[in-house]
């Protein structure tokens, strides 16, 4: 079945509004990326959002192994420019991306100025399995009470995407992606806390 | 059914600028989050803003509702809906609760939204500061340096020469304890609506070139004073000609040939809903 960049991008957009709209409502955007190219290096469903936000008026940049090949990829498909991480709009950081890629690009990402806040960097993940499992506890905008989720990523993203977002209005927002095709989105006002693991004695 | 346009209207391109100013909106309550405002073919002024970002939206599976102040009939109304329909063959409807879309002029449904749908206000002034600063530049600065006494000037002043605040509509609110934001001129009636609210609150600026947005379970709190308190349009004591109902919008309407005013649901939907659940229970009830 073939790629419908009309109707697939936006089901696929509404259901990022949703998830976006609602920190830790993990969306299923498996009916799109099944039509994506599954070759081309990330996982579908990041592919799938590549086409939803990159265009000229854009830039981007891969954390990636194969950061110069998909770089050029997805130059070709979506006419966004290449920038360095410290400028960019849009990073994408893969699942073959090194490890403290991701810490770096948090760290390097723009934030923004105070006048405008919009001009900084939306963070893509490739994670590990996404669930909601009662690991990390959500609170903020778009959420009623309290979100639980489980975000498999290198140790120490939180404390380096909590340090730059200290200064709200200033921050990053970040989409997150698994390889079952589901996806979940952090705002910048998403405050997150690790709840403790109660063990009990048997 | 011919098309003639592309889905929805819009070039792709279009809808991504749309798309990635929507999402910077939903990250940043109540900041206006400026965007390439496309030419429509409805003139500036006139819902352009809502009706790009409901172009943006919309999808084969929505079903679209548009108000003009309550109203799902005016010229208005009937116009968006019908160019949202000619470009994408979806279905329309006035029942508030059936729509997943519903694009708003100055009004916020009487029926509660839920989870799901997305309501999408047309504003003509998004920037709640201007009557007080008219250079863009500065309110930006103002913004930037959560610096709103000029807000709370405005509405200071208006307590001194009126006696109380007198915002027919447009009062402006502070969205999650940052931004204070024009929620497009809804009555103060509606201002409570926006906090907490289920649904995500989209409000588009087409000549002004802004996209914002309170997203679900957000802090909106009117401004006022303590000694002033925000007070909404009051209806005590008044039902609807119509349906009977109370505590609701209403609009106050003047008889000529008996010289009396009476107060109907501004909401017509919400109205016609009623009078029909009563005359089928009437009809039930004499069978």
């Amino acid at each position: 079945m073939n790629f419908d960049a009309v109707h697939d991008i936006q089901r696929a957009y509404r259901k990022v509004v949703e998830s976006m709209s609602r920190p830790g409502l993990i969306s299923d955007l498996t009916v799109e990326a099944d039509k994506a190219d599954g070759q081309w290096g990330g996982l579908p469903v990041t592919w799938v959002l590549a086409l939803m936000l990159l265009d000229t008026e854009v830039t981007f940049c891969i954390c990636s192994q194969r950061e110069a090949e998909l770089t050029g990829l997805l130059n070709q498909l979506t006419f966004a420019k290449r920038t360095e991480p410290e400028k960019a709009d849009y990073i994408f950081v893969l699942h073959d991306a090194g490890e403290g890629d991701l810490l770096k690009a948090l760290q390097g990402a723009k934030v923004g100025t105070l006048a405008d806040p919009h001009a900084s960097a939306t963070v893509i993940v490739e994670s590990g399995e996404l669930s909601e499992d009662f690991e990390l506890s959500l609170k903020g905008p778009g959420i009623e009470d309290e979100s639980f989720v489980r975000i498999p990523l290198t140790p120490g993203w939180l404390e380096a995407r909590a340090e730059k977002n200290a200064e709200y209005p200033l921050g990053i927002d970040m989409l997150v992606v698994d390889k079952n095709n589901k996806l979940l989105c952090l705002p910048r006002t998403s405050r997150i806390e690790e709840r403790e693991v109660l063990l009990w004695d048997m | 059914m011919q098309i003639n346009y592309n889905f929805a209207f819009f070039d792709e391109g279009s809808k991504r600028e749309i798309r990635r100013a929507t999402l910077k909106a939903i990250a940043i309550p109540g900041y206006q989050v400026p965007f390439a405002s496309r030419e429509m073919p409805i003139a500036r002024g006139w819902g352009t803003g809502g009706l790009q970002l409901t172009l943006s939206l919309v999808g084969r599976d929505d079903i679209v509702k548009v108000i003009d102040q309550g109203s799902d009939e005016s010229v208005n109304a009937v116009s968006i809906k019908k160019l949202v329909q000619n470009t994408t063959d979806i279905r329309t409807t006035d029942e508030t609760a059936q729509a997943t879309l519903i694009q708003s002029r100055h009004r916020i449904p009487e029926i509660p939204l839920r989870a799901g749908q997305i309501l999408v206000l047309q504003v003509p002034m998004p920037e709640p500061l201007r009557m007080y600063e008219p250079r863009e530049a500065e309110t930006k600065k103002l913004h930037a340096e959560k610096e709103y006494s000029g807000a709370w000037l405005m509405l200071f002043e208006q307590i001194m020469n009126y006696g109380s605040m007198t915002t027919g509509a447009d009062h402006p609110v502070m969205v999650h304890d940052r931004y204070v934001m024009a929620p497009s001129p809804i009555p103060k009636f509606d201002n409570a609506k926006l906090n907490a609210s289920e649904a995500l609150i989209l409000l588009g600026a087409g000549r002004e070139k802004k996209i914002y947005a309170v997203p679900p379970y957000t802090k909106v709190v009117s401004l006022d004073f303590e000694d002033y308190p925000f007070e909404t349009e009051s209806f005590e004591d008044r039902s609807c000609r119509l349906c009977g109902s109370t505590g609701v919008f209403m609009d106050e309407l003047y008889d000529d040939v008996s010289g009396t005013a009476y107060f109907q649901c501004n909401d017509t939907s919400y109205c016609l809903e009623r009078m029909n659940e009563q005359s089928w229970r009437e009809g039930a009830e004499s069978r």
